[in-house]
């Protein structure tokens, strides 16, 4: 352990750390727009320039490590003097578009020009005229004008994903940025690119244009489309008084997870999210209802169906096709109520089929809670549909988010023999028609409970979006469910929210105890 | 599309590979032998060094385009580059440089359509003690004026 001190404060940090980590662990910023946490401080930008007594020239915070006894100033003339001389050099040959750049609000070079900077500059020479949009990926547009060659996406490409499609060309004033030989930035990570960028340099075409980012909303989620479960952010715009828009979700982000993803996400977690917003059911609907059903009446019908079924031992009946989009503690609670109190045997899963693995995040599972089913006892095997759907009176469906990834060919012509079809879905689709009920359900980023990914981490999350119209989560309707069928009433009685289910969950199951 | 590189230049390149810990550190040697033989550094250079030093093109025409003493196109049979940085601007390079212009019938970073010469401006030659100066190809001319550069020219076949 070295004892420092920084802007007089006395820290304890471990031998070897560097200055901007040391600072950081004790909450101080230093600004810097090259050095990222995921790779080798470079040094190139000079931002982090600080004074360290004895020394006679201000030192780089990012890649001097400290010593024990080190005196270090963050904020003295000289280093604040010297972050002024690096913007002003930097901002020589940037175009200052923020008007129009989306990378405005959450700017680094905007936010240390509004800290150290505002001054006059002192160049009187007109501004060199670049390129402002190259292509340099499916989803990306370079702006040579606006980068300050911290070289992150170069180093993105050569330490993450090892594909090398950026690199820097020529030196000096005329240093770009480029690809090479036309070669795309083409890999599954590419959008963190546009993410890591300091300034507007790299923007994403996806986001482009679309909204200023301070209008956004941004909460924590978990990305459900594969089983890694990694950790995101959902941006939703909530829209202006005068207009609506179009949809809520503008954007998704990475967000930090040692444990899990890293700094990054891939590109299906990262443009995949249109299913958030487009084609949802948000209404309850039940075949020849006159006017409209609320979902107190259709829980007591529902729990009226499955109690005549149970009460004239006649639950070999009931059949439940489920897929692993449901959390934690829904499974939790189907366990419960259907294997448990009705004592259901018939439970099969309707997974989409598996894809390919990237080798790195994105796992071959389209599914995100394969894992936490497991756990909770249910078997996913394929099901053999015909035995399957042999003297099945009563079926429960629960079919999301993607039922264009479901594969419904084993559904259809069994639907239509079966007495009672009740549907639980989150989007229209043409085999919703096929069901007597259809009841809209909350999409993962739409509710709160947990998930367990590929490797056996448990991740809790909270709604990150408000749920549209009539839709509820799964846990919700069991918990009203259970109460209804008053099987084991005091049991589900003692549940008001999720975290009561969670509890019970973690209580019974100790593979739950331990939460990423 | 240029002659390959030959067997006996890719055997060189191994030679000197094989004095590094890491292939790709011979990069710098290598580009320097590989514009003696050729003269010059195109993609397809840069695509063939890169495979046999095991790293990216790209990683090659960073290299390449960061010093301005890789060629990356055909030069005349004669280079002729003159230093435009101080000490030779001070004592006259400007109007040299002009001179020279005109004689040759180009400008500055153009060759002459008998490809006999091309004409660079550099930033300095090491070699202020004999401003302004001039190299063409390895050789060092210094203290030039009009008539010494009109020489010079005629010297060279």
């Amino acid at each position: 352990m070295a004892k420092i001190y920084i802007d007089e404060r006395e820290l304890e940090v471990a031998e070897g750390t560097t200055i901007l980590k040391a600072a950081e662990s004790a909450g101080l910023q230093i600004p810097h727009l090259c050095y990222h946490k995921a790779f080798i401080p470079e040094g190139s930008c000079r931002m982090c320039l600080v004074e360290i007594e004895g020394l006679p020239k201000l030192e780089l915070a990012c890649s001097t490590q400290v010593r024990d006894g080190m005196k270090i100033t963050t904020t003295s003339e000289s280093v604040v003097e010297a972050r002024k001389g690096v913007l002003e050099c930097l901002l020589a040959e940037h175009p200052i578009d923020c008007p129009i750049c989306d990378k405005a609000g959450e700017c680094k070079l905007q936010d240390y020009y509004d800290e150290y900077g505002l001054f006059d500059s002192e160049f009187d020479e007109n501004k060199e005229k670049r390129q402002k949009r190259i292509e340099i990926g499916k989803n990306l547009l370079h702006d040579q004008e606006r980068c300050v060659l911290c070289r992150r996406c170069v180093r993105f490409l050569g330490e993450v994903t090892k594909t090398h499609e950026l690199g820097v060309f020529q030196r000096g004033v005329r240093a770009e940025v480029s690809i090479y030989d036309g070669i795309l930035v083409d890999n599954n990570y590419s959008g963190n690119l546009a993410e890591i960028c300091p300034v507007g340099a790299i923007t994403d075409k996806d986001f482009r244009f679309k909204a200023r980012t301070w209008f956004l909303q941004s909460r924590e989620s978990i990305c459900p489309l594969c089983s890694r479960g990694c950790n995101i952010y959902v941006e939703s715009h909530q829209g202006f008084s005068r207009f609506s828009l179009p949809k809520r979700v503008y954007r998704i982000r990475t967000r930090e997870n040692q444990m899990i993803n890293g700094f990054w996400i891939c590109d299906k977690g990262r443009y995949d999210y249109a299913y958030l917003d487009q084609e949802r059911l948000d209404e309850i609907r039940m075949r020849n209802s006159q006017g409209s059903v609320t979902w107190p009446e259709i829980t007591s019908h529902i729990a009226g169906e499955i109690g005549r079924l149970y009460h004239m031992k006649r639950a070999a009946h009931i059949g439940l096709i489920l897929q692993t989009w449901l959390t934690n503690e829904e499974f939790f609670l189907l366990d419960k109520i259907f294997r448990n109190d009705v004592n259901i045997d018939k439970i099969s899963f309707l997974d989409p089929a598996e894809e390919a693995s990237d080798d790195f995040l994105l796992t071959s599972e389209r599914t995100p809670n394969k894992r936490g089913a497991k756990e909770l006892g249910f078997d996913l095997q394929p099901a053999d549909w015909k035995k399957f759907f042999e003297d099945v009176d009563l079926l429960f469906v629960f079919a999301s988010p993607i039922q264009d990834g479901l594969d419904v060919g084993p559904l259809k012509e069994a639907l239509e023999k079966i007495d009672t079809k009740i549907l639980f879905a989150t989007h229209n689709h043409e085999i919703n028609s096929s069901f007597d009920i259809v009841l809209p359900m909350s999409l993962i980023a739409e509710k709160g409970g947990s998930l367990t990914n590929i490797v056996g981490s448990v991740q809790n999350f909270s709604p990150a979006l408000d749920a549209p119209g009539e839709c509820r989560p799964a846990w919700q309707f069991f918990i009203e469910l259970a109460k209804k069928l008053a099987i084991n009433f005091d049991f589900y009685n003692q549940f008001s929210s999720m975290d009561d289910v969670r509890e019970m969950m973690k209580k019974e199951n100790p593979f739950f105890r331990e939460v990423h | 599309m240029n002659p390959e590189l030959t067997d006996q230049t890719k055997k060189k390149i191994e030679e000197i590979a094989s004095h590094y810990a890491t292939k790709d550190a011979a990069l710098l040697p290598v580009l320097h032998l590989v514009q003696r033989e050729k003269g010059f550094i195109s993609q397809q250079e840069e695509k063939e060094v890169a495979d046999l030093l095991n790293i990216k093109p790209i990683k090659v025409k960073e290299v390449v385009t960061f010093y301005t003493m890789f060629n990356q196109e055909q030069v005349g049979k004669y280079h002729i580059q003159v230093c435009s940085n101080l000490s030779c601007s001070l004592l006259g390079a400007d109007s040299l440089i002009e001179h020279l212009k005109s004689k040759l019938g180009i400008g500055v970073g153009e060759t002459t359509s008998d490809k006999k010469f091309t004409l660079k401006t550099v930033e300095c030659l090491g070699a202020c003690e004999q401003a302004p100066c001039m190299m063409v190809n390895f050789d060092y001319f210094g203290n030039l004026d009009r008539e010494k550069i009109d020489n010079i020219l005629d010297s060279l076949e």
